[in-house]
């Protein structure tokens, strides 16, 4: 198993504090101790954020590969070494300003996998990958997934990551709008393989009358979307070269 | 935040600004995904500052309309060349910009969750809010008991919560208001089933404190 987030049985007292501070109810009492278990913790870091131990036995040691993934994904303060984003490790639609990675007709894709709040292991990520990797998309170069293909037409990831176990992790890709129905016909069908939750983010650019052009697929296909959402409000600009 | 390989660097000083301009208007949160929230353990506001980088994504919540809309003015004249991106309700979001003279650029729609949704918390309403899920549902279970038996205050709920979210875009407020809402037997669930395949809706009787 290699190095991992660790309840030194020397130093803790049984108080339980800990336990309802962790997101996967990885923390629980075992054999007369309280123990991480470690195929459900991903390394999150909450428990040891939380600072509620008072004798501080949570202990963090150096990660190994490939359980150093799970930190990666699941810590929001670790830096994903390819894109250098944190948290979700990539930037989406929020710098679309500066990048132009959506341009109009464009949607982006975000299948955040394992969100919300479920985790997930990275066969189920594979599965939702490879369903809409047969649509022919284009995957986000950028994104970490993506880094760990094996296969980047067809979504299929590196044999050793396949069980390690993330709090989320998101496909990304790019398509048209017309391609949509066909996506989330994709996703209703891979939706009854998976062991997990996802959740679907889509990204387009605001016409110039202020119109969003997929939400008028989106009604076309009798698909709500919510109420909420983000928007980029355009005051990004590349650097000049003065 | 700045977008890799074309105007982050040097930009951890636009960011900082961007981020003393927010306590100007009564922010219910700050933070920034690599250091931390105001909320978080052994931290305090100049911490945060001294801790952003190039890479930094910081964040600032809003309890009111009003007050989001002069920061996002004051965003507009200070002409940081950084990308912004407001979260609310779409209707808002676009008066918001429509007010202050910005012309919305991209959109991210949420169309819903899909999989395994009869596994899912009662209480994500809270928890979505961190949208790393560092908010752990027992947790919320156990804070709206506590309330519950006069051992807390929501407010001091809240505030334990966010805690946990380190980039500082939980908003502490409503999540007390969500805590009292459970320590008084009620429930707190996901308004409507969104998509046309979505599973199971989440339980809608009170949850077991």
């Amino acid at each position: 198993m290699g190095a991992a987030l660790r309840i030194d049985p020397e130093l803790c007292i049984e108080c339980a504090k800990c336990i309802p501070y962790c997101p996967e109810d990885a923390i629980v009492p075992r054999n007369r101790q309280i123990v991480i278990d470690l195929d459900t913790c991903v390394e999150c870091d909450t428990c040891l954020r939380a600072s509620v131990c008072p004798t501080e036995a949570i202990k963090k040691t150096a990660l190994e590969w490939p359980r150093s993934l799970r930190s990666v994904f699941s810590s929001v303060v670790a830096e994903h070494k390819e894109s250098r984003v944190p948290g979700r490790g990539t930037e989406e639609m929020k710098t679309n300003d500066v990048t132009g990675r959506f341009r109009s007709g464009d949607v982006g894709l975000m299948i955040d996998v394992g969100r919300p709040g479920m985790g997930t292991i990275f066969a189920d990520v594979e599965r939702i990958a490879v369903a809409v990797g047969k649509i022919g998309v284009e995957f986000e170069p950028l994104n970490p997934v993506t880094f760990l293909m094996a296969n980047k037409s067809t979504g299929e990831l590196r044999d050793d990551v396949r069980m390690e176990r993330v709090h989320s992790a998101i496909v990304e890709f790019k398509t048209s709008i017309s391609k949509v129905p066909a996506v989330m016909e994709a996703l209703e069908a891979v939706s009854k393989e998976v062991n997990t939750v996802f959740s679907v983010g889509a990204a387009c650019r605001v016409e110039s009358d202020g119109s969003v052009p997929l939400m008028a697929t989106l009604k076309k296909m009798n698909l709500r979307y919510r109420p909420n959402g983000k928007v980029n409000v355009g005051l990004g600009r590349p650097l000049s070269n003065g | 935040m700045s977008a890799k390989g074309i105007n982050d660097k040097a930009s951890s000083e636009k960011l900082r600004k961007a981020l003393r301009l927010a306590m100007k208007f009564d922010p219910v949160n700050v933070g920034d995904m690599k250091t931390g929230s105001m909320y978080s353990k052994n931290m305090d506001m100049q911490k945060i500052l001294d801790g952003v980088k190039d890479s930094s994504i910081v964040h600032a919540v809003f309890s009111s309309f009003e007050n989001a809309s002069k920061y996002l003015k004051a965003l507009k004249a200070e002409n940081l060349g950084l990308s912004v991106v407001v979260s609310g309700l779409f209707d808002k979001v676009f008066d918001m910009a429509q007010q202050n003279g910005l012309r919305p650029h991209t959109a991210s729609l949420s169309l819903g969750c899909f999989g395994r949704t009869d596994l899912l918390p009662e209480v994500l309403p809270v928890t979505t809010m961190c949208g790393h899920h560092q908010v752990p549902p027992r947790l919320v279970r156990k804070l709206a008991s506590q309330v519950r038996n006069g051992l807390m205050s929501a407010e001091q709920a809240g505030k334990e919560l966010s805690s946990l979210c380190v980039c500082g875009v939980f908003n502490p407020v409503r999540a007390a208001e969500y805590v009292e809402l459970l320590a008084e037997g009620a429930s707190v669930t996901i308004a409507d089933d969104v998509g046309s395949f979505s599973g199971p809706s989440p339980r809608e009787t009170s949850p077991k404190l």
